[in-house]
Order: structure tokens, then C-alpha cells, then sequence
């Protein structure tokens, strides 16, 4: 009994470093839906094109002697997020400018073309064949209790709880913050009061593709970098919806609640029915649909009402 | 101060302005009547570079402000109170203030401009960490008021500031329009209440079908059988109406 516990546990565990990724996926749509109402299924594309920076980085710099560890590791980190500011800017400047009073609809489909031609050019790029990134922490796995947890979840864990702290100390604390809340509430009323709209749906763009490119980086050691790694950014889409479109705190537990669910059923059901594969998908969609038609608005979301 | 020359403007595919000019002489509080849809609410948005005008220009102190972004107009001084109010809902009443304050780059300064609105307008102190959606409709109007005063606007656009406030409030409404206004700051009001506006104005524009239709000081327009008619609930048919006792 005793034994099942720990394993549960020690399930649980994993499923949070999981649903942490899953979480910052999750926050990087809802920033984007919540500023703009643009729902951007590019989004784990996003994360595929970070990780694959942070790997092009890493690789490079093992030549460099002195930079072949966790310090490299540390500089191509830090090169991946310089490179998803220019390429939050970039998307900006390609996708958001140009339909800004366009259908949300077109803007949706533009995001679709875009998560396509991600793939097809990181392909081009990358070549064919999935990639294996060691982490900078190797294999490493400490004891705390009972539990046996790998150094590179916990970094994962301690990575994704600095991260929402900083956004929150960031979106109730600065002035730049609170703009864009704001904004995201009344463009209008905010342009009236000064605060350059534009600019903060580059900011935006920006926040959510480093956020991508963070949880790529840190998820690319876990599983496997491939151009296909994208469709898990399909399941953050889930994950903020189960936690309440459109409210961040909403995305974060979304995303780790279902980070959990699936490592639990996959390390306990898969047991007991070996013929059915995908048997962590399945229950991830059961619970959702349980969650949401008990609570509409998902687990932290606010029902909307219309004001006439 | 503002000017305001053969501006037309669209409202979507609707053209809603034609040829509008007009003038805001500094210190002055300028009001705009006219029916609903006249196009009161384009001629605001137009100047504060919301709705930005097809033909005609406009000039503030001397420089030309059409074109110019949102947030370039209000950093000359102009600050816009749009209809409903548009406070931000989800922002406490602190948070919004600051809000109205985010072009103030100095704290100190910032904090000099909080006291002075939270002195004028004692219910915002009390409500300060409130959610603004949470404020009745009158303070939410206090609120819009307070915000746009953050930047200490040399001119002032007030967009139906009465609109849905019950009686007494309007009065108070009306009475914090004056005060401002005899505290030094041009206001251009847009009130649906011709009666009141009219009282407290300087000099009234008539809007109607996106052109001015007369001008003139309350007096002036108090002559007129037609404003009489439309807006002040009186004249011929009014007359007339009476005579059949209905």
C-alpha cells in the first residue's frame, strides 16, 4: 500500500514539472487573448522554435572549452530569450499590425499558417531526425523524503515559480503592468490616457513568445526536440481553458492540474489497459469536459456578462 | 485655443461629419448640443485622434493635432471623458487614477496630482482600493473626471458626462463641470441636458445631421423658437399642444 502511495507520489511529482510547462504555454495564450482576443495557435510553436535556438546555441558553444556546462547552458538561455524578443517584434509587425481591425477570425487563421510554416522551416533548417538535449543538469536525481525527483524537474519547478512571480509582481505592481492590464480591458480609455496601445501588444507578442521559448528550453531535455513538438503546446490550449480562458492565474493551475492528471493516469492506467496508447490523452479530455460542464467558465474563469 | 475647420469625418462607412468648425476660445467652456447621432461624440473623438477626420484640420495652441495619435494629443494637454464613462473595471480606483497619471514621468509629481484629485473629490479617497466596476454610476463618472485630470489638461473634453445618473447626481455633476471650469480649465461639453449645459456654458454650438446648425451664448439660443422647440420644451408647437390640452 504503502509502496502504491509512493509511486502515486512520486507520479505527482513529475506531473507538476509536466503541468509547469503545460502552464507557461497556457500563459503565453491567455497574455495574447486577453490583450488582443487573438487566440494564438502558434503558440507551441513558439516553444518548438525557442528550444531549437537554445539547442543551436548549446551546440555551438561546446567547442568553447570553457563553455561546454551549465554556464553554457546559461548563455544559450540567455541567447534564446534575446532571440524571442526579436521575434516576438517580428510577429508583431507581421501578424498583429497588419490585422489589427481585421476579423478575429483572419487573425486566427494567420496564427494557423504561421504554426505551419514554423514547422516546415525549422525542418528546412534542422533536418529530419528528433534531437536529444542533454540538460545542463544532467541526469542527475536527489532524495527528499521518500520521493526520488530529478534536478531538472526541480529546476523546471523553481524556473516556472520565479517566472509567475515575477508576472505578477510585474502585472499588479509596475506601471508599465497595470497599462497593460488596461489596455486589455479598454483600448480605448487607455489610448485617451496615453498609454501607447501599440507598443504594448508589441510587448505582448514579446512576453508570450519568451514565455514559449522558457518553457521550450526547459521542456526539450524532458522529451524530445522535434518540429513536431509543437502539437503538446496543442494541450496547453486545454489546460487554460480548464483553468478559465482568459484569466492567468486561471492558466497557471489549468496547466499544472493537467500536467498532473496525465502523468498519473499514464503511470497508472496504462498498467491496466497496456492496448489503449494514448489512454493520459483520453482522461485529460474526460476531465476537462467534467470540469466544464460543472463550471462553464473553468475553474478560476469569471462567467462574462454583457453589459447592454 | 482649439479650432476646429471644415472637419468631415466617417464613422465607419456612415459619414458622419460634414464639415464641422468650430472654436474653443481658452477658459472658456464650450458646449456642443444636438440630438442623438448628430455626431456630437465624432466631433470629441475626432479631436482627441480616436476617429481620425477625412478632410479639415484642427489646431490646438497653434499646432495641428489631426493625425496625431491618441496618445500625442492627450501629452499636449487635451483629455477626453468618453461617453459611458470607460473606466477600467478590473483596476482598483488607485490603480485607474495612476492610469490617467501614466504619462507624469515623476512620483513625486504623481503623487502631488493623487492628493489634489483625491481633495476634490473626497469619495475617491474612500473607494481608493475598490475595483472600479464595483462604484456606482455616479462615482464611476467621478472617476472618469479624476482620471482625465491626472494630466492637469489645459482643455477637456466631457462626453455626456450626465448620461444615466439619476437627477441629484446630475446636479452634482453639473456643479463639479462649473467648479472645474471656474478653476481655470477650457471645457468642451457634449450634453444631451440642454437646459443645464446650456445654463453653466459660455457659448453653445447646434448640431444637427453632422452640421452646425447655430451658435450662440445661452441667451442667444434661448431666442431661438427652434432650439425652444426642439430641446427646451418650448415654442409654437409646444404651444399649440397645450391649446388641445394634451
Amino acid at each position: 500500500m504503502t509502496d502504491m502511495l509512493g509511486g502515486l507520489a512520486q507520479e505527482v511529482v513529475s506531473g507538476i514539472a509536466l503541468g509547469c510547462i503545460y502552464a507557461l504555454i497556457a500563459l503565453g495564450f491567455t497574455l495574447i487573448y486577453k490583450a488582443t482576443e487573438v487566440v494564438n495557435f502558434a503558440q507551441g510553436e513558439l516553444m518548438m522554435v525557442g528550444a531549437y535556438v537554445n539547442f543551436f546555441i548549446v551546440t555551438a558553444l561546446l567547442d568553447i572549452p570553457m563553455l561546454d556546462g551549465a554556464l553554457g547552458f546559461l548563455l544559450a538561455f540567455a541567447g534564446a530569450v534575446a532571440f524571442a524578443f526579436l521575434f516576438g517584434t517580428f510577429l508583431d509587425l507581421i501578424i498583429n499590425r497588419p490585422l489589427k481591425d481585421e476579423p478575429v477570425f483572419s487573425v486566427i487563421m494567420a496564427t494557423i499558417s504561421m504554426a505551419i510554416i514554423l514547422r516546415a522551416v525549422m525542418a528546412l533548417i534542422a533536418g529530419p531526425m528528433t534531437r536529444l538535449p542533454l540538460s545542463p543538469f544532467g541526469s542527475g536525481v536527489i532524495k527528499v523524503g521518500g520521493l526520488f525527483i530529478s534536478v531538472h524537474d526541480l529546476f523546471i519547478i523553481s524556473s516556472a515559480i520565479v517566472l509567475v512571480c515575477g508576472f505578477y509582481y510585474f502585472f499588479n505592481r509596475t506601471k508599465w503592468g497595470i497599462a497593460m492590464k488596461a489596455t486589455s480591458e479598454d483600448p480605448m480609455a487607455a489610448s485617451l490616457v496615453g498609454i501607447p496601445v501599440k507598443k504594448v501588444y508589441r510587448n505582448v507578442w514579446i512576453f508570450s513568445m519568451v514565455v514559449a521559448t522558457i518553457g521550450g528550453v526547459l521542456l526539450a531535455p524532458r522529451t524530445l526536440l522535434d518540429t513536431n513538438m509543437g502539437f503538446l503546446g496543442l494541450k496547453a490550449f486545454p489546460a487554460a481553458v480548464l483553468g478559465g480562458f482568459g484569466s492567468v492565474p486561471g492558466a497557471i493551475v489549468g496547466g499544472v492540474i493537467m500536467g498532473v492528471i496525465e502523468t498519473v493516469s499514464m503511470g497508472t492506467l496504462s498498467f491496466y489497459f497496456p492496448w489503449v496508447k494514448e489512454i493520459n490523452d483520453i482522461v485529460v479530455w474526460i476531465v476537462l469536459i467534467a470540469v466544464l460542464m460543472i463550471r462553464p467558465a473553468g475553474i478560476l474563469g469569471r462567467e462574462e456578462i454583457e453589459r447592454v | 485655443m482649439l479650432k476646429l475647420i471644415g472637419v468631415e469625418a466617417f464613422y465607419g462607412k456612415i459619414k458622419a461629419l460634414h464639415g464641422v468648425s468650430l472654436e474653443v476660445p481658452d477658459g472658456k467652456l464650450v458646449c456642443i448640443l444636438g440630438a442623438n447621432g448628430a455626431g456630437k461624440t465624432t466631433i470629441l473623438k475626432s479631436i482627441s485622434g480616436v476617429v481620425e477626420p477625412e478632410m479639415g484640420t484642427i489646431h490646438f495652441d497653434g499646432v495641428r493635432i489631426d493625425r496625431l495619435d491618441p496618445e500625442k494629443i492627450v501629452s499636449l494637454g487635451i483629455s477626453h471623458v468618453p461617453e459611458n464613462r470607460h473606466v477600467f473595471p478590473e483596476l482598483t480606483v488607485h490603480e485607474n487614477l495612476v492610469m490617467g497619471g501614466f504619462l507624469v514621468r515623476e512620483k513625486s509629481l504623481l503623487k502631488v496630482r493623487l492628493e489634489e484629485v483625491f481633495d476634490r473629490f473626497a469619495i475617491m479617497r474612500e473607494r481608493k482600493d475598490q475595483l472600479a466596476g464595483t462604484l456606482s454610476g455616479g462615482e464611476q463618472q467621478m472617476l472618469a473626471i479624476s482620471r482625465a485630470l491626472m494630466l492637469k489638461p489645459k482643455l477637456l473634453l466631457l462626453d455626456e458626462p450626465s448620461l444615466g445618473l439619476a437627477p441629484l447626481l446630475v446636479q452634482e455633476i453639473f456643479a463639479t463641470i462649473k467648479n472645474l471650469h471656474q478653476s481655470g480649465v477650457t471645457i468642451l461639453l457634449v450634453e444631451q441636458n440642454v437646459n443645464q449645459a446650456l445654463r453653466i456654458a459660455d457659448y453653445g454650438y447646434v448640431l444637427t445631421s453632422g452640421k452646425i446648425f447655430l451658435s450662440g451664448t445661452y441667451e442667444e439660443l434661448r431666442r431661438e423658437e427652434k432650439v425652444r422647440e426642439m430641446y427646451l420644451g418650448e415654442g409654437k408647437y409646444v404651444r399649440r399642444a397645450r391649446l388641445w390640452g394634451s
